[in-house]
């Protein structure tokens, strides 16, 4: 089911190949492929326990594979670590909230890479305007960097999560289940960061259970089952109900 | 106005401190409460417990508990005694002991992070070991620091003197404890480190912190700051006693969330850990001046950490409204 593409221009950012991972004796990815290109919004969807999780943990760096390879920009790399993923340019925003409620939306954005003056202490002024920026080129207005992440919407919370990839240069984004948990509103917010995500350069993939979420946002769909690729199609050559039909019923292979 | 007052963790344990304090002004018999005598006596008492609070408020932040400080003190007090007995330098002595409070405190860490366990297992578990082996050791008997060094040695002088005659020298490293953990938690990247390790574990991992390496270098703190204590306590009552530090490791965790400290950590402060380290001790002061009975006052220590805590916890909800 894999489609074909036969552009010259299309190189990859990142190429995974042939991808193995088991938990025991549970086997969550048997021998996976899977590409993304140049400011693409791929979107990775399949039934609880497909697989979805486990590669993006892999490509993030939290899981080790077992087995396969990863090319970034046509480079094979190995991702032991989250820093090794961030230090590529692959960010993620976790689907457990890669945020800390009782902290600034300064001190989050920076958490982990706290920009500093001397000895390791934090540029604070820095900090908060390079946050403020960060979420006013998304559309994001906030009061103050100041104000606790507890204090903020769902939507809102998923625009800091996101303004903190944009602002440090991530070549790929991946969004675990971005709009769970959302209101109607929120997550058309939260679709419209990803546009924007999309606008600047970035390539992103975007994990979902919700297909009406993810069609109008992703260029591409990989559909995952039982740990395998059962379909890799463009959005011009399918549908959400051709989509939902092959999430509901892989077809078993023989 | 008032809002943006609350909205500074600190305030409640402020309110709450400054309310004591003229409580006991004024109810206090002869005011005794405020006789210098009596502030005094505070001022170098306080700090014992006040300085290793600072220790476990921070490890606190960051999500985990040190049961183990009132075995790890005495044990690092016990080791500068027996080096001062040998006859080694009484500075190299206490950075002996203090790096032995590191060493101890590295262990408490690494049996939390390495085994996965809680850090109120692990140290419960060490506090029982490091005492038994103390009492073992020491056979109990206290130690006279008299016979093996004099007094008024410039040493002692910085640990227990007095600065004019009036501020006791344990104030002096209250206060200056207070000032570095205080500019490390809040303005150091570290200090952020261990605010998301406490707040949200899988987010800060999720952004390359080390997670483990945080916990144990705030167990490290502890231990260091136990042994410290140690030392300086020992000075004052010029006898090493295996007793030393008994029941600091409730009353440091009660002063810490007395202060606003978070028990799943991620909140906290350290000037609201040092005014809660105060409000408790100064909370038993005021008692025993009132003449509550001495074996009472913990009943009432008890009921003003209850107290205390819903009043935060109510303000916080307020708050996040």
């Amino acid at each position: 089911m894999t489609s074909s593409r036969g552009g010259k221009e299309e190189r990859s950012l990142v190429r995974m190949v042939g991808i193995e991972k088991s938990f025991g004796k549970v086997q969550a990815l048997k021998g996976l492929d899977f590409e993304v290109r140049p400011s693409e919004v791929v979107g990775l969807v399949g039934d609880n326990g497909a697989g979805k999780s486990t590669l993006i943990k892999v490509l993030s760096g939290y899981h080790l594979a077992d087995k396969g390879e990863i090319y970034f920009e046509e480079k094979k790399v190995s991702i032991t670590s989250s820093l090794d993923a961030r230090k590529l340019g692959i960010e993620t925003v976790y689907q457990e909230q890669a945020l800390a409620p009782n902290m600034s939306i300064s001190r989050n954005i920076f958490m982990g890479r706290e920009p500093a003056k001397s000895l390791g202490f934090m540029d604070k002024k820095s900090m908060d305007r390079r946050s403020m920026e960060a979420l006013e080129s998304m559309g994001l207005h906030l009061r103050s960097a100041d104000a606790l992440i507890a204090m903020l919407s769902g939507g809102e919370r998923q625009g800091v999560a996101i303004a903190r990839v944009l602002h440090f240069k991530a070549k790929l984004v991946i969004l675990d289940e971005p709009t769970i948990a959302l209101s109607v509103k929120e997550a058309q917010q939260v679709l419209e960061f990803i546009k924007q995500l999309g606008k600047e350069g970035i390539s992103v993939i975007f994990i979902t259970h919700n297909l009406y979420h993810v069609f109008p946002s992703a260029d591409r769909f990989v559909v995952l089952a039982r740990g395998e690729k059962i379909a890799d199609v463009e959005k011009k050559d399918t549908s959400v109900d051709e989509l939902v039909e092959l999430i509901i019923k892989p077809p078993s292979h023989n | 106005m008032l809002k943006k007052f609350f909205s500074y963790r600190v305030a409640s344990t402020l309110l709450v401190f400054i309310g004591l304090i003229l409580i006991f002004a004024f109810f206090t018999p002869h005011h005794l409460f405020l006789d210098p005598r009596n502030v005094k006596a505070l001022g170098k008492l306080i700090p014992d417990l006040g300085i290793v609070t600072l220790g476990i408020g921070m490890l606190m932040i960051c999500g985990e508990f040190d049961l183990s400080v009132g075995a790890v003190l005495p044990l690092c007090s016990y080791v500068f005694v027996l080096l001062a007995r040998a006859g080694m330098n009484l500075v190299l002595s206490l950075f002996i002991a203090m790096g032995v409070g590191a060493l101890l405190g590295l262990l408490n860490g690494l049996i939390t992070v390495k085994g996965r366990i809680p850090s109120f297992i692990a140290t419960l578990g060490t506090m029982m070991f490091w005492r038994g082996v103390l009492y073992v050791h020491s056979r109990m008997w206290p130690i006279g620091i008299r016979a093996y060094f004099p007094a008024g040695s410039s040493f002692e002088h910085v640990l227990r003197g007095e600065i004019g005659g009036i501020i006791p020298a344990q104030v002096i490293w209250f206060v200056v404890f207070g000032l570095i953990l205080g500019i490390v938690l809040h303005f150091h990247k570290f200090g952020n480190w261990v605010y998301a390790t406490g707040d949200n574990k899988e987010a800060a991992r999720a952004m390359g912190i080390n997670t483990d390496r945080v916990k144990v270098i705030c167990f490290m703190i502890v231990g260091i700051l136990c042994a410290f204590v140690g030392v300086m306590q020992l000075l004052r009552i010029e006898t090493f006693a295996c007793t030393q530090g008994l029941g600091f490791e409730l009353k440091a965790i009660a002063g810490s969330v007395v202060g606003g400290t978070f028990l799943m950590g991620g909140i906290g402060s350290i000037a609201g850990i040092f005014l809660g380290a105060l409000t408790i001790q100064i909370l038993e002061n005021g008692l025993i001046l009132m003449r509550v009975p001495v074996f009472g006052i913990s009943a009432f220590i008890g009921l003003a950490i209850i107290l205390f805590v819903v009043l935060n916890t109510y303000v916080a909800r307020r708050m996040i409204r």
